[in-house]
């Protein structure tokens, strides 16, 4: 993975200006751009400590009044503002923090490399179809005797990142906008109700594993992406390497 | 003019007697007697215009006591009042004063069914507004009850709703912008009302994980199912140019909401028809209750995965033809009504869940679903049925849709469920080039398909190559299939060698030949003879004086249809001529090619 230099432009110039774009849709992805600065500043090693990017964080969105609740946001910015603040982002680079996390990951890089390639060739053993189409690090090892088999009931914890960092989807409540008690996300696994990487990848990781999967666009959503996303450009125009990190909470057999 | 004011002075005098009389009562002596004057003496100051004087009456301190018993019985007359005076009349203010007092001041429970009462008695174009001004008091009464709140707020929310429910839903642009009976208005104005019950049901579960008190939230959920039926199926949802704040859109992200923050919202999405009803022992309440949410549970599914409200809070990680499964039963709901803005729902829903999919992708299992056999089905009836035509056009497409997202053998099983079951010589035909484009894909890919070679392919054309009822088979009505029939017969003739036989058609060629070419001929001749007479006899009777013996009569939208000229009778049988026409001249060209074929391989056998 190169390090890119900060997260990828969803929308082009003209996207931006038309109508088709509501307001709430930009402001949403500056304050979760935000958010990722944040939590990657605390985790890197480099860079300024975690108050200071977080400083910095809080200093753009105050400079551009994107403070607060989306819609509240929504009703006080107007479209110009919101474009010029999306332009600064990647003009200025604001977002140094993420730099720190992408270069820790390189470091970690090389040992994890050498598991997915022995799982990799033992799964290319096993299936007549080819290659398996992702790949997993392990990053928390699970208990390694319990694991599932398809139809058991799993449960489990996910976030699921483009490969701009972006989150577009996870049940882990980090934000105090959807405050409900979480619940880890339940299911049958390997009878196809998930995309074919999940159900896959699943009977692999033992109870309390947690993983990182990183899975190609046919295992995925297909090249085509989903065509209604909430993240139009990303998931729809490009095929997407998706990442999600799974983690057990708890495994159980049975219906 | 004496008289006059002395008659005023009577309105605030005796109101002022009765106040009097009772503030030396103790509250347990009030009799009935003084509720009722007291409620007079109210009525008739504010039909005499002085509102200013009740209002003063109800803020003194000292008559606190006697308006929380009897300040309930002037909601009526005092309704009445606010919708007789204009915006700007100050006389107006005070009755809103007044209102806003009584909420504050009387007895929680009477002035709760007081204000019910109100609405209960309201109709057609007073229904909105009564129920936009009576809410906020509700509101303030709802949250000092006690005992039977959660009751209580069920009953206001019930009541409100039944009480909307005949109203039309406005559906065009211009009927939204003026929402003439301000329906529009009026339900997110009562969405916002039920907001604090909302929270409280929130707070509740935050507490304890283990949330016993399950009744407020039952109610606001049954709100929901309710607004999910009406107006939200009825209404237009896609956005509107010109439109800033489309209120039903605004009314549907509110109950999504709702929903999400009482966490009924992903349980109702998977709901499956095995489950919840477990409240009715029997069963055809059960049965009853299961219909009607049915419906509900169809539009919160068209309302995330169409319109997008909410999906925010739905797991992406669902395979595509999961989610398909899940919404087969959705679907099929919709597509069985007859309204347009619930078709529209049902083939958008059908539509977007498709989009997700890869073509070839869908495996012919799913096809062991009774809805996945049904649904297509429904489709064919509106797509021969409707009278919208943006609706047939749509259902056509979506049906395409759905056949390209199987893999061979689904195709395969939904094009004989098709012919057997759409007996619609269109659709028969559009299938049956349906099948032709199989075929050309099955023998010009390297991979062999066995579907649509051998001996499967064998048994699916001896449902296309044949006449419904033999010769007597009417072939005008059914042109569209046997064109389409013929055209794939030739088109096998010319790209399948007979020595390849890869579609196995030349094993087949006698069986063809005595069950589709002969009694096409047959039939042909027979019809051709037939309106060959008619024209003759047509032409013969045009020639004698034009009797206007109307044997029947023809009656479209109540509009009597003027008798066909004889012109018009020999333009149709003469167009019916050509396409008989057509259909030998099609049917020469293959037997022809059959012949040529044939000789060549004897040829080069010999």
């Amino acid at each position: 993975m190169a390090a890119t230099a900060g997260p990828a432009q969803p929308w082009s110039a003209e996207e931006l200006r038309s109508e088709a774009l509501p307001k709430k849709d930009i402001i949403k992805f500056l304050q979760e751009h935000a958010a990722q600065a944040v939590r990657a500043g605390r985790g890197g090693r480099c860079g300024g400590g975690p108050s200071a990017a977080h400083r910095r964080v809080l200093q753009f969105l105050a400079e551009h009044k994107l403070l607060g609740q989306v819609k509240n946001v929504a009703k006080t910015a107007n479209k110009e503002q919101l474009i010029a603040a999306y332009t600064q982002l990647f003009h200025t680079q604001r977002f140094k923090g993420t730099d720190g996390a992408e270069k820790a990951a390189e470091k970690t890089k090389p040992a994890k490399a050498e598991e997915a390639k022995g799982k990799a060739a033992k799964a290319e053993e096993a299936v007549e179809e080819g290659p398996p189409k992702y790949t997993k690090s392990i990053l928390k090892k699970g208990d390694k005797t319990n694991f599932p088999k398809k139809g058991d009931t799993v449960h489990c914890w996910y976030t699921g990142k483009l490969q701009d960092g972006t989150v577009f989807d996870t049940n882990i409540q980090t934000s105090s906008k959807k405050k409900k008690a979480a619940k880890p996300l339940s299911f049958k696994v390997g009878v196809g109700k998930v995309i074919r990487g999940w159900d896959e990848a699943l009977l692999t990781m033992s109870k309390g594993e947690k993983a990182q999967l990183e899975i190609e666009p046919e295992w995925a959503y297909g090249k085509k992406g989903q065509p209604d996303a909430k993240y139009p450009s990303t998931v729809i125009t490009h095929s997407v390497t998706w990442k999600c990190w799974v983690e057990y909470s708890a495994l159980r057999a049975g219906t | 003019m004496p008289e006059e004011q002395s008659q005023t002075i009577m309105a605030v005098d005796e109101l002022q007697a009765i106040i009097q009389r009772c503030q030396i009562l103790e509250e347990t002596d009030f009799k009935g007697e003084d509720f009722n004057l007291f409620q007079v003496a109210g009525q008739k100051c504010l039909e005499d215009g002085y509102a200013a004087q009740l209002l003063e009456v109800i803020q003194n301190e000292k008559n606190k006591v006697i308006i929380k018993n009897m300040g309930w019985n002037l909601i009526s007359p005092l309704v009445r009042c606010i919708f007789m005076y204009k915006q700007e009349d100050d006389k107006r203010e005070h009755c809103l004063k007044i209102l806003d007092q009584l909420a504050q001041l009387c007895n929680p429970k009477e002035l709760f069914l007081g204000l019910l009462e109100q609405i209960e008695q309201t109709s057609g174009e007073q229904v909105c507004q009564t129920v936009m001004l009576l809410l906020q008091p509700l509101q303030i009464v709802l949250l000092k009850l006690q005992n039977k709140k959660a009751y209580s707020v069920g009953l206001s929310l019930a009541m409100i709703m039944n009480q909307l429910t005949p109203l039309p839903v406005p559906y065009t642009k211009q009927q939204i912008q003026e929402d003439k009976l301000g329906l529009c208005q009026c339900c997110n104005a009562v969405v916002d009302f039920a907001k604090p019950f909302v929270n409280e049901v929130v707070k509740n579960m935050e507490k304890s994980s283990e949330y016993n008190d399950m009744e407020l939230k039952e109610e606001l959920l049954k709100f929901c199912m309710k607004s999910l039926k009406y107006p939200l199926l009825t209404a237009q949802l896609e956005q509107l140019e010109g439109i800033e704040e489309h209120p039903f859109r605004h009314f549907a992200n509110e109950i999504i909401d709702i929903l999400w923050d009482i966490r009924e919202l992903i349980p109702l999405v998977f709901l499956h028809r095995k489950g919840k009803s477990l409240h009715w022992e029997n069963q055809e309440f059960a049965d009853i209750e299961q219909k009607n949410s049915a419906e509900s549970v169809a539009c919160l599914s068209y309302l995330m995965f169409v319109q997008h409200f909410g999906i925010d809070c739905f797991p992406l990680v669902f395979s595509p033809s999961y989610l398909l499964q899940c919404n087969m039963m959705h679907i099929e709901v919709l597509l069985k009504r007859t309204e347009e803005s619930m078709l529209s729902k049902g083939l958008d829903l059908f539509e977007s869940c498709l989009l997700r999919m890869e073509d070839n992708s869908l495996l012919h299992q799913y096809l062991e679903f009774r809805d996945f056999i049904n649904v297509p089905q429904d489709l064919v009836k509106v797509m021969t049925l409707c009278p919208i035509e943006h609706l047939r056009k749509k259902s056509l497409n979506i049906l395409q849709l759905f056949i390209d997202k199987f893999d061979a053998e689904g195709k395969y099983t939904l094009f004989r469920c098709l012919l057997k079951t759409s007996n619609h010589a269109g659709v028969e035909g559009y299938i049956i080039k349906n099948i032709k484009d199989q075929i050309h894909l099955s023998l010009t890919k390297a991979c062999d398909n066995i579907w649509f070679t051998g001996h499967h392919l064998i048994s699916l054309l001896d449902l296309v190559l044949l006449l419904p009822e033999g010769a007597e088979t009417d072939l005008l009505q059914n042109s569209d299939r046997i064109m389409a029939s013929l055209n794939l017969l030739r088109y096998l003739v010319i790209k399948d060698c007979e020595s390849d036989n890869q579609t196995g058609v030349w094993t087949a060629l006698a069986k063809i030949e005595q069950n589709f070419l002969k009694p096409l001929h047959v039939g042909l001749n027979m019809s051709k003879a037939h309106y060959e007479a008619e024209i003759k006899n047509t032409k013969e009777n045009r020639r004698e004086a034009h009797s206007s013996n109307t044997v029947c009569s023809v009656t479209v939208s109540g509009e009597k249809m003027p008798a066909m000229t004889t012109e018009m009778q020999l333009q149709v049988l003469h167009s019916a001529l050509f396409t008989f026409d057509l259909i030998e001249s099609v049917l020469a060209r293959v037997e022809e090619l059959i012949e040529v074929k044939i000789k060549a391989v004897m040829d080069e056998n010999s």
